[in-house]
């Protein structure tokens, strides 16, 4: 019973529950007695053992309840996002990569595109059609009709783009080229003597770049043609000569035959080494007897002296495509101009080579 | 200013823990265990792991905010995270089952000091845990109610059926006797 003894009066000690005597006392014992001292010690550290271990069950409970409120599914569904983060990142790859390959196809494409649009518009500025542009002003159609109501002779206007054309029948027929003509609205042949005459375009070709033009006014009086169209090939180093309108009087030049294919290796085409000028298209290529060989067409820009003339073959077939009935005159076969000086030639031939004159 | 006023709400959920505040509990275990989960989860633990693991450090937390030197200075989230990797750094040295270490894991852990505190606040509580479990009735609830609930030895007497309030405490005396022998023969102060 000193034990419970010794217990109760530690307790009551500690708790404060002794009256200042009975602490004096007790405390004197404390000090005297090491093993009281000891026990009150091991007191205090066994009732603050039992404190923290209560309140650790309180807190241990608590939380067993906190944790049984957690949404356990939704937190295990956030805290391993491991494997959806790897599909989201292989798709997000997916996307970019794709992103990225439909660029590179784009671009690549349209630098394509564009090194081909660029070849293209190399290869057409080397040529140009030598057809000249007479005014760069517009005029309506309107105008022009009352033009020819007024005046019944040459519009006053001198037309929006030149050629040459060439008489190739005895009653009105005049050939030249298909780009001198293209997109007219109406075609007027003048003479050298400046006599114009209102024509129309009856049959074009635009693969030959040959147009066939009827001369319809009445007032022109046929003549017979002095000169022949050879259909033979013209041999290279072959002496040719023109007349044609690069300027509204009628101008000769003289030259060979270059090459037999034309620009770009064109078979229907000659090369040819002769002045040629906006204003050429169309004149007839002659070679040393007056005898029609080729027509001229183009030259090219990159290079001096390279000009082409499409093959009179081409107008030989031309000719027996069109259709029959429309050519009503007669075929010259007989050249009258074989031995006659160039000058004679030139003067007996240029009443037949005729400034094409455009309006559109 | 973001980060201090982050801290200064952790100090006041800190404090509400140490009060026993239920609210400021169930916020600070609700906040964090998703990502201790998370750790556990990514390092081959398992639910059970992480919740243990996790209790474990709020109770080092609660400890330590017990005694008045404990000053937050780092972010609640970021000291039991310390913890918890710490914990489970130790469990996974020891276990049967040898893991190679995680390499996020090999850092210096920041919150040692700590736990050496903590191993032996936690001898004491297994020994204090089997001391009372072998401890029998009534002896058990008449210590646990009296020094844990805090019920007056009045209170003690009624439930239990003493005639009076000192029959009790003599019992009460004679229990504590028990488990000072108990706990003491296993635990040297």
């Amino acid at each position: 019973m000193n034990d419970l003894n010794l217990i109760r009066d530690i307790e009551r000690y500690l708790e404060g529950d002794m009256n200042m005597q009975e602490k004096a006392a007790f405390e004197k014992l404390c000090e005297s007695d090491p093993v009281v001292n000891e026990q009150v010690k091991a007191h205090q550290h066994i009732t603050a053992q039992l404190e923290s271990y209560g309140r650790r069950l309180a807190l241990q409970e608590k939380m067993d309840h906190i944790h049984a409120s957690l949404d356990m599914d939704m937190l295990r569904d956030a805290a391993t996002p491991a494997p959806a983060r790897v599909i989201s990142f292989r798709r997000r790859l997916l996307t970019n990569v794709a992103a990225a390959a439909c660029i590179a196809l784009v671009t690549s494409l349209s630098t394509i595109a564009l090194i081909q649009k660029a070849n293209r518009q190399k290869t057409t500025a080397q040529y140009e059609d030598v057809r000249r542009v007479l005014n760069n002003i517009q005029r309506s159609q309107n105008a022009l009709i009352n033009d020819i109501n007024n005046k019944k002779r040459v519009p006053a206007n001198p037309g929006t783009y030149g050629g040459t054309g060439f008489a190739i029948t005895d009653n009105g027929y005049v050939v030249t080229n298909y780009h001198v003509v293209a997109g007219a609205d109406s075609i007027y042949i003048q003479n050298t003597k400046g006599e114009a005459y209102k024509a129309t375009s009856v049959f074009e070709d635009i693969s030959s770049d040959l147009a066939i033009l009827k001369i319809t006014d009445s007032t022109f009086r046929s003549q017979p043609i002095p000169y022949s169209v050879k259909f033979q090939k013209a041999l290279r180093g072959e002496k040719v000569f023109t007349l044609g309108y690069p300027r509204d009087e009628i101008v000769y030049g003289e030259g060979y035959i270059s090459a037999q294919t034309g620009f770009n290796g064109d078979s229907a085409a000659y090369q040819v080494s002769i002045p040629v000028n906006p204003g050429n298209s169309g004149a007839p290529l002659m070679d040393a007897k007056g005898d029609v060989v080729g027509i001229v067409t183009g030259k090219q820009t990159t290079a001096d002296g390279i000009a082409f003339a499409v093959k009179s073959a081409q107008l030989k077939r031309l000719l027996e495509e069109m259709p029959k009935e429309k050519m009503g005159g007669k075929w010259n076969h007989k050249n009258r101009l074989e031995n006659l000086t160039r000058v004679e030639q030139i003067k007996k031939l240029e009443d037949f080579v005729y400034m094409v004159k455009v309006y559109n | 200013m973001k980060h201090n006023l982050n801290i200064e709400r952790d100090r006041e959920l800190l404090l509400g823990l140490t009060r026993n505040d239920d609210k400021a509990l169930s916020t600070i275990y609700v906040e964090n265990f998703p990502a201790v989960l998370r750790m556990v989860l990514q390092h081959k633990g398992s639910e059970d792991d992480a919740k243990d693991l996790f209790q474990e450090a709020m109770i080092i937390l609660y400890e330590k905010a017990q005694t008045s030197e404990f000053d937050l200075y780092s972010k609640l989230k970021t000291y039991l995270y310390a913890i918890c990797r710490h914990l489970w750094l130790k469990k996974l040295q020891s276990g049967s089952w040898q893991l190679s270490l995680p390499e996020e894991l090999e850092e210096v852990l920041p919150a040692d000091n700590h736990m050496e505190d903590h191993d032996k606040k936690d001898e004491q509580f297994r020994i204090m845990e089997q001391s009372m479990g072998s401890m029998g009735e009534p002896c058990k609830t008449i210590l646990e109610d009296y020094y844990i609930r805090k019920l007056s030895m009045a209170d003690i007497a009624e439930k239990f059926g003493y005639t009076n309030a000192e029959n009790a405490k003599n019992q009460k005396y004679k229990c504590l006797m028990r488990l000072k022998k108990l706990f003491f023969d296993k635990y040297k102060l």
